[in-house]
């Protein structure tokens, strides 16, 4: 299961498609992978359908928006072909809208490369990881997770904030004046009490022995085994073996030049 | 000279000795902690007092050598940790002889599980991997917490998570253990299991335990020697609890700290000072058949319960019963999922916002929460600007109101600035620009000294003889007890009771459930003669 890969190993094999892609600009080569990665999800995963659909589709949305705005603004580059659609000003041709079609799916890839590392990994085990194979300073992996804990009193806190102040009849502050004002006096207490609460964390930390030297024993060892280079291979190859069927159909356009 | 160098040699050397110690955030001119000596032996168990801000948790965090550094606080003096100066110990080498408990259960871990939690403390100390594993198992028995190895450290409660707060510290093996007001967040039953909890290791193992506390009651039965702390920041007590709070007694009340009620010879916990109930039968706010749901769990379930105009009422409950969120909803803030509420004979759907805030006012746990403006007058005339009051009306009522406080003359400070006791009296003369007819308090003396506690009643009392209605959420029940006139318990989604505190005192079986404790008055009353019981 992709839950039990190694973290570091998992981003990186997570990282490296994802960036290259960025250079794929042929509708082809992102399809396939989208598709595989998908695959890969819901193959290896626990994740639920109905989760992952949740959180996939409004970057669907978004992908199309991307899509629209590239398609009205191909620059000239791009911009070849014949003309597919026309309506008052706007003409768009093949190129335009292959581009287009590229662009979204390639967002799409990003978000589900990003899922799936997001909704198989324990934050934990990837900061220990990150301490581990990436020889990553402890201050900031620890620094990170004891922020991360953070998160759902901060909201809590703003919550209360907004209480107290409409009880003072705040509320009834009108304009942008009065919002940049409401602004600045939620955001002071907030800051105070995040402060604060920081400083106490840092001196328990340090009281517990904490230094912050990269030396230390680890409970969790986190190790990388053959499993997670298969995966990192499966990944990362699959990628290149798209490249390459992409480049033997004919379809490869990497940065706007087709390679043939 | 020659026998502190023969006492260094010896056994005699005690566990920790402070020498002429003195420290401030800015400079040394007119220090937080003013040339401080004192010493604790081993096995010993220390009680620190003194009055809000006085740096009791600064002297703890010198004890350990993180202050003056982690602050950039200046310091001087010396402190010697079994006869070797602190200075000379290597960074985090101290912090393994030293473990502390802090007030705040919130804030005070930095990983998701218990498990990883303690497993942090022991990694910082380089324990190989195969010895974390047993020691983690063997304290998590010695505290009572085998069953939450693997619990996610937020979703425990408060007590719980004051556990694993001294597992973390045990786990380290320490000579001295300091409890940096550890129970001060918890519910009172909780508190008393702490307790209990520290007194059973302290018969285990051979530890020194210096322990910061406002209210030394509960205590007593541990502590060998009682050292207070002066408002210059001087030592101004050191002795046994019977020489410091009975030959001392008044120079500590002067300074704000509370006297264990076993040495108070005044009558305010032995007898009743109000068993009057109030006449009045006119109703000030009545809510039926409330219910509140929070994301689908139902917190309240068919909530009952009338105000009378100008009574005293507390609700209590243990922590997470819905206290707080049945205040809020007396209060108009939160909307109930069922019900109906009547604020003066009108429900509050008819109620205009502006309206009811000028009939309504209530003050935060936080008083921070509640300030809005940047200087302490502004904070006061906020709400009289607001309602059209006119310059002259709202600068003269201002006065009034900062005079009767006494904060008249920190009128130009920023309210962020104020003392812990001056920002909870300016939170609540900002509810007060007109007299309200019902004023709701969210725990308002948690955490405070006795002194301010004290101010703050007065002057909620001072507000009830002019007729308005008091509803205090609170632990507290000798609070309850000395000025409640009714008391109502909130339990599984309900009201279990409801009635004159001195009737709930008689109800063992619901003080139970609902994690109370007798005040002293009665467990005195009872107990008299009989050993003392430590948690009923």
């Amino acid at each position: 299961m992709i839950s039990s890969i190694n973290p570091s190993v998992k981003a990186g094999a997570i990282l490296i498609p994802g960036v290259l892609l960025g250079l794929m600009f042929d509708i082809f080569t992102p399809l396939i992978y989208l598709i595989f990665i998908i695959i890969v999800t819901f193959a290896f995963s626990h994740i639920s359908i109905k989760k992952w659909l949740l959180i996939f589709s409004p970057f669907v949305l978004l992908a199309l928006g991307f899509a629209w705005m590239r398609m009205l603004y191909t620059s000239e580059a791009f911009d070849s072909g014949p003309v597919l659609i026309q309506f008052w000003h706007i003409e768009i041709t093949k190129g335009a809208m292959e581009v287009a079609a590229s662009l979204a799916l390639r967002s799409l890839c990003f978000v589900a490369l990003s899922l799936l590392f997001v909704l198989t990994t324990d934050s934990t085990k990837f900061m220990l990881s990150l301490m581990q194979q990436c020889k990553l300073s402890p201050k900031l992996t620890y620094g990170v997770l004891a922020g991360y804990r953070f998160l759902p009193t901060f909201k809590h806190e703003l919550d209360v904030l907004r209480q107290a102040h409409r009880i003072r009849g705040v509320g009834r502050a009108k304009g942008i004046r009065g919002r940049i004002q409401q602004f600045r006096r939620y955001s002071i207490p907030l800051l105070a009490n995040a402060i604060r609460k920081a400083e106490r964390v840092a001196i328990a930390m340090e009281s517990k022995g904490f230094t912050g030297e990269r030396e230390r024993t680890h409970y969790h060892e986190m190790k990388v085994t053959k499993r997670d280079w298969y995966f990192f291979g499966t990944l990362v190859g699959t990628f290149f073996l798209v490249v390459f069927l992409s480049y033997s159909l004919g379809f490869l356009n990497i940065f706007g030049k087709d390679i043939n | 000279m020659n026998m502190i160098k023969q006492c260094n040699s010896s056994k005699l050397e005690p566990l920790i000795r402070v020498e002429n110690l003195s420290f401030d955030y800015d400079n040394l001119k007119n220090p937080l902690i003013s040339d401080i000596s004192f010493s604790i032996d081993h096995g010993e168990t220390v009680l620190l007092m003194g009055g809000s801000g006085s740096g009791k948790s600064t002297i703890s965090l010198c004890l350990n050598g993180l202050y003056p550094d982690a602050v950039e606080g200046f310091s001087s003096g010396e402190i010697y940790f079994k006869g070797k100066q602190t200075t000379e110990f290597n960074k985090g080498e101290l912090n393994q002889q030293i473990g502390v408990v802090f007030q705040d259960p919130e804030s005070q871990f930095c990983m998701i599980t218990v498990e990883d939690e303690l497993a942090f403390t022991l990694e910082n100390l380089k324990t190989p991997r195969e010895e974390i594993g047993l020691r983690i198992t063997k304290v998590l028995e010695e505290v009572g917490l085998s069953d939450y190895r693997n619990h996610k450290i937020h979703e425990l409660s408060g007590g719980q998570k004051q556990k694993v707060a001294l597992a973390s510290a045990l786990i380290q093996q320490p000579s001295l253990l300091i409890l940096d007001e550890p129970t001060a967040n918890l519910d009172p039953v909780s508190s008393i299991e702490f307790i209990t909890l520290i007194r059973r290791l302290k018969e285990q193992h051979h530890i020194a335990v210096l322990i910061i506390e406002h209210q030394a009651d509960d205590w007593l039965a541990l502590i060998n020697r009682v050292l207070v702390l002066g408002k210059n920041g001087d030592i101004i007590a050191n002795g046994t609890s019977e020489q410091v709070f009975n030959d001392q007694r008044e120079r500590l009340i002067q300074e704000g700290i509370f006297i264990p009620k076993v040495f108070m010879k005044a009558k305010k916990y032995i007898t009743k000072s109000c068993e009057e109930i109030s006449s009045s039968t006119k109703p000030c706010l009545t809510v039926k058949d409330l219910t509140f749901k929070r994301k689908g769990d139902v917190i309240l379930n068919k909530v009952n319960l009338s105000l009378y105009e100008g009574e005293f009422v507390a609700i209590t409950g243990e922590n997470g019963a819905g206290k707080s969120t049945l205040l809020q909803l007396m209060s108009g803030i939160l909307k109930p999922s069922q019900g109906k509420i009547e604020f003066l004979g009108q429900s509050f759907t008819k109620w205009k916002e502006q309206q009811l805030r000028k009939q309504m006012g209530f003050v935060f746990q936080n008083p921070e929460h509640q300030f809005i403006t940047d200087t302490v007058f502004d904070e006061v005339a906020f709400g009289m600007t607001l309602n059209n009051y006119g310059e002259e009306l709202t600068s003269q009522r201002t006065n009034d109101l900062l005079k009767h406080f006494q904060l008249s003359e920190l009128k130009w400070r920023n309210p962020f600035s104020l003392s812990g006791g001056q920002k909870r009296r300016l939170s609540v003369a900002t509810m007060l620009d007109e007299t309200p007819d019902l004023l709701l308090f969210d725990e308002p003396t948690f955490g405070q000294d006795a002194q301010t506690t004290e101010e703050l009643m007065f002057f909620i009392k001072h507000l009830q003889e002019q007729g308005t209605t008091i509803v205090f959420v609170t632990h507290d029940m000798d609070l309850v007890d000395t000025y409640c006139e009714r008391v109502f318990v909130l339990n599984n989604q309900k009201i279990k009771f409801e009635g004159s505190p001195s009737e709930l005192w008689e109800q063992t079986q619901t003080l139970k459930e609902a994690r109370l404790r007798l005040p002293y008055r009665i467990r005195h009353q009872k107990k008299a003669g009989e050993p003392y019981d430590f948690v009923y």
